[in-house]
């Protein structure tokens, strides 16, 4: 590699660099700081993500290659480097005061996320089998502390040891994966796996490779059948990092699963066919099990899982609509995700936990604010007009009834009817049932800027989507 | 594109809700609500003034890019049609808070505002021009209505608001994907004039009906997807009841007359008479239900059903008589159905039971209630000189005309309305005072007298000189038959 081109790899892969070294630089500054003086650290954590974000704007112009082909910086992975950005940051913003209530002083919770941060774009900008694995596993390995981070509570340590053994075996069978297409075609790149794969007549090793390949990554983004963990794991960890976890990593695996399945791929071969089974029964599941929780975390941990499923019947729409679906599907996720996930936040406070549904009956009589913002939240999840989230689904329809899946489109309504029963269920206990107990909500002043930007972004995206559904159309693959 | 004259009815009650957000007084609110429905309903009537009655086309447009990239357009306009349900739904509006003036006691402010979000919706149906915009509408009015019924209902609401919720949910999301399919073979368009203008193949045109049929029918409500009807009217407050017998049920027939009809003419042909029969089937289904009812909001949401069965009838008649008349018989049902509602609601206030056996002599008591009771018993049963005779009159002539066996059949209907209206206003208002005397019952007082007035003047007014309403809907009723069977001959 010449200087020059390793210059242009540098360059191209900016962000990242920013972020892994701002995390190096807070490692070590924690340890210096004195007891007290935690804000710092978020000030700090924010300011990095903030620059990366500079970085990445100043680089979205042309697509430029790097690292030999492993690497690319192109409009599709700043549009999603943005998204992990604002899963980011507004879990640091959430992160202040729960990190006070549940004792966690400590520095390396947030260099783990920022860490956690660089691998989700090294997986957005990934044009390789090995740097995506790269990506993969540095994202996972900080999501594994982050999740036991609660070292005095059984549940999440139990979580991060599920988490940690089921995550490692995805990650073996991905890699699996990986050494048979390398076996069988003699590169990792991407391009040139996807044309093998599309080419004809298809060799039945390939295909096997593609299974593991494809079961390693749905293991990400928690579809059926590899969703078993999700629902410990969300109610194990954190609440910030289960916040962080639905929305980040998720779409950081959708990111790859675009990259490396969707163009040639989906267009040409029946790969759908396995996609869409995947999608209903994923959606058919996270619905249906979702029905019967009485805990808020497992509930949007099964919520998570209906969604995941919705945005892959937008992969299986596949061409550039379905793509930009997906994409778009994914952003607007994040924010009413993480708005739902920051009032279940700031619940937590002193013995309240903030986890039983039942216990926010009367919320409304008491904060009828905040009991607001939560029906914004929980209608835009149920996908009602005009809040982002109808907007959201309403282009997956659009785009699985372009390719002519009219079934799959009916299919997706009514399960999505089901789903709306349990958000409903939650409006109900809310805004229907009489108190039972006075609410203390830990309502900083970053808790409040949390809830007022998701809060603009759930109903603003559904009133003017025309901005952002561009913005999705441009960043689509090869756009 | 002139003055913004339907955003600004449209948006008035929005705006009106926000001032609403920042009022602390309980007396406040009621004010402002009232004064903000008052100043909707003179806005309809300037709209209605220079509102022309010799053309169908759509008047007032506005258009403005909303989603460039999908073709959806923020796009009003109304039609005769509209327009008469654009002025029902404000006519509607004020008297609904004013039926709520003393029942609701309790988060008055936030009943208020959803009461006037959703007046918005309603009328933002109304007056959609794109078919995007129509559904977001459509749609979003799930959220108050959810509101209304569950958090200030009686005992079984939540039961009834989840019901009412996901019945019209599954419904309308299947719309919704009619309204794509739709989409995609109209040439990418959500304008409803330039779908209207399509040819659809026949086949298409059937899957379309079906999806469009289900939403709709949910709404109306036909049989057999009625059941959430009864529940919602039993346990929303008054002015929910209002609202959804009042304009809520229009939307079924109105999505009818505006889609099914124009854009699917060769299917609406085709099933027509399938529609007549399930007419047919809820005139007397409905009436019969009502007949075994002894709670007064029960009996009255039963004829609904029957009474709604009158309508889609007389649409699916297909011709002019039975369109008008169609028309015609949802303003009429609005008007009495709304009154008869906040009459029961008035007498709920005062006894808190609801079941006829508790009632009886009532004209001693309130000689005024009853008489006005009387009034809308009539109206509804549909004698000459109220509105529905000649709603009535008009789709059973048409029923006739289109076919016989559905015509008698829908005489029947009418026959067992008057049974169980009659038997009604027996229970209640004739016989022995004996238990009446348990309930210190006051008569109507100025404010109830208020906003009942009004509606009387309706029944008297329609029933007596129609034309006014039917110069309304004429030109447009005549345009939309001329479509349908010119290109619905076809078949």
């Amino acid at each position: 590699m010449t200087a020059a081109a390793l210059f242009q790899s540098v360059l191209a892969s900016l962000p990242e660099i920013v972020v892994i070294t701002g995390a190096c630089i807070l490692l070590i500054l924690g340890q210096f700081l004195r007891k007290g003086r935690e804000p710092f650290l978020i000030w700090a954590s924010v300011a990095v993500v903030l620059i990366a974000a500079s970085v990445t704007l100043m680089l979205a112009g042309a697509a430029q290659p790097a690292y030999a082909g492993m690497f690319i910086a192109d409009r599709f992975a700043v549009f999603f480097k943005f998204v992990f950005y604002l899963a980011t940051v507004l879990t640091f913003l959430l992160s202040r005061r729960y990190a006070e209530t549940e004792g966690i002083g400590s520095s390396e919770y947030y260099v783990l996320l920022l860490l956690a941060l660089s691998g989700m774009m090294i997986m957005a900008s990934a044009t390789d089998l090995l740097s995506v694995y790269v990506g993969v596993e540095l994202m996972a390995i900080c999501t594994y502390v982050l999740t036991g981070f609660l070292r005095r509570e059984q549940r999440s340590n139990e979580a991060a040891l599920k988490y940690v053994i089921l995550g490692s075996v995805s990650t073996g069978i991905f890699l699996y994966g990986v050494s048979l297409v390398y076996g069988l075609t003699g590169t990792t790149q991407l391009d040139a796996m996807a044309a093998a794969v599309t080419g004809d007549p298809l060799d039945p090793g390939l295909l096997l490779a593609v299974v593991f390949i494809v079961a390693g990554l749905v293991f990400k983004v928690g579809a059926v059948p590899f969703h078993m963990w999700i629902p410990d794991v969300y109610e194990g960890a954190p609440t910030t990092i289960t916040a962080f976890m639905s929305v980040g990593p998720k779409a950081a695996g959708f990111a790859v699963i675009l990259r490396v399945f969707l163009n040639p791929l989906v267009a040409t071969s029946d790969v759908w066919i396995i996609l869409a089974v995947l999608a209903v029964v994923t959606m058919a599941l996270g619905s249906f099990v979702a029905l019967v929780q009485d805990n808020f975390k497992r509930l949007l941990a099964y919520s998570s899982i209906a969604h995941a499923g919705f945005a892959i019947f937008g992969v299986v729409a596949g061409g550039a609509d379905g793509i930009a679906s997906v994409m778009l599907y994914l952003l607007i996720y994040s924010f009413m995700n993480l708005g739902i996930f920051a009032t279940v936040i700031m619940m937590r406070n002193g013995d309240f936990s903030g986890e039983i549904i039942e216990d926010y009956a009367g919320f409304a009589k008491s904060r009828p604010g905040l009991a607001l913002l939560m029906l914004l939240y929980l209608f835009s999840l149920a996908g009602i007009p005009p809040t982002a989230g109808f907007f959201a689904k309403f282009y997956v329809l659009v785009a699985l009834v372009e390719r002519g899946f009219v079934m799959l489109a009916v299919i997706a309504v009514l399960l999505s009817a089901i789903a709306a029963y349990f958000y409903i269920r939650i409006v109900m206990v809310i805004y229907m049932r009489e108190p039972e107990r006075a609410f203390e909500p830990a309502l900083t002043p970053l808790v409040r800027v949390t809830l007022a930007f998701t809060a603009v972004g759930t109903i603003g995206i559904g009133l003017f989507p025309a901005w952002f559904l561009r913005l999705a159309q441009h960043s689509v693959l090869g756009g | 594109m002139g003055f913004p004259l339907l955003s600004l009815i449209v948006f008035t009650p929005v705006a009106g809700a926000a001032v609403l957000m920042f009022l602390r007084r309980d007396d406040a609110v009621r004010w402002t609500a009232l004064g903000v429905t008052i100043l909707d309903l003179a806005l309809c009537l300037a709209m209605l003034a220079s509102f022309d009655t010799t053309t169908h086309e759509m008047q007032f447009i506005e258009r403005h890019p909303w989603v460039p990239a999908l073709g959806i357009t923020y796009a009003l306009g109304i039609d005769g049609i509209s327009a008469l349900f654009v002025f029902l739904t404000a006519l509607l509006g004020w008297i609904c808070v004013l039926a709520s003036w003393a029942a609701i006691d309790r988060k008055v402010k936030e009943f208020m505002v959803s009461l006037l979000v959703m007046q918005a919706l309603m009328l933002g149906v109304f007056c959609a021009l794109d078919l995007f915009l129509f559904y977001v509408f459509w749609e979003a009015m799930l959220i108050p209505m959810y509101l209304i019924i569950g958090v200030w209902g009686g005992e079984g609401r939540v039961y009834a608001a989840f019901k009412f919720f996901l019945y019209t949910l599954a419904g309308s999301l299947l719309f919704l994907i009619g309204v794509i399919v739709l989409y995609f073979h109209g040439g990418k368009t959500f304008d409803i004039l330039a779908l209207t203008a399509q040819d659809l193949p026949f086949q298409v045109q059937s899957w379309l009906f079906f999806a469009f049929l289900i939403a709709f029918a949910v709404k109306v409500p036909m049989v057999p997807v009625h059941t959430w009807l009864p529940d919602a009217h039993v346990q929303a407050p008054t002015a929910g009841s209002i609202i959804l017998a009042g304009v809520l049920l229009k939307m079924g027939a109105y999505g009818f007359l505006r889609f099914s009809l124009p854009m699917l003419p060769e299917a609406s042909v085709h099933y027509s008479t399938l529609m007549m029969a399930l007419s047919a089937l809820a005139i007397v289904y409905g009436g019969l239900l009502a007949l075994a009812q002894d709670d007064l909001k029960k009996l009255v949401a039963y004829s609904s059903i029957s009474h709604m069965g009158f309508v889609t009838l007389g649409i699916f008649a297909l011709n002019l008589r039975g369109l008008e008349g169609g028309i015609l018989q949802m303003f009429n049902h609005g008007v009495t159905t709304g009154a008869l509602f906040l009459l029961v609601g008035l007498i709920y206030e005062r006894t808190h039971t609801r079941s006829m056996a508790e009632y009886g002599g009532l004209m001693k008591a309130a000689p005024f209630y009853t008489a006005f009771l009387a009034l809308f018993v009539l109206s509804a049963m549909a004698l000459p000189g109220t509105n529905s005779f000649v709603g009535e009159l008009l789709v059973l002539s048409g029923g006739f005309a289109a076919d016989l066996a559905v015509g008698a059949t829908a005489v029947l209907g009418a026959l067992l309305g008057a049974a169980y209206l009659l038997g009604m206003y027996r229970k209640v208002a004739l016989g022995p005072a004996s238990v009446g005397a348990r309930f210190s019952i006051r008569d109507v007082n100025a404010r109830e007298m208020v906003a009942i007035l009004p509606l009387a003047a309706f029944v008297l007014w329609v029933g007596l000189y129609p034309k006014p309403f039917l110069n309304i809907i004429d030109a447009s009723a005549k345009h939309l038959l001329m479509q349908v069977h010119s290109k619905g001959s076809g078949q």
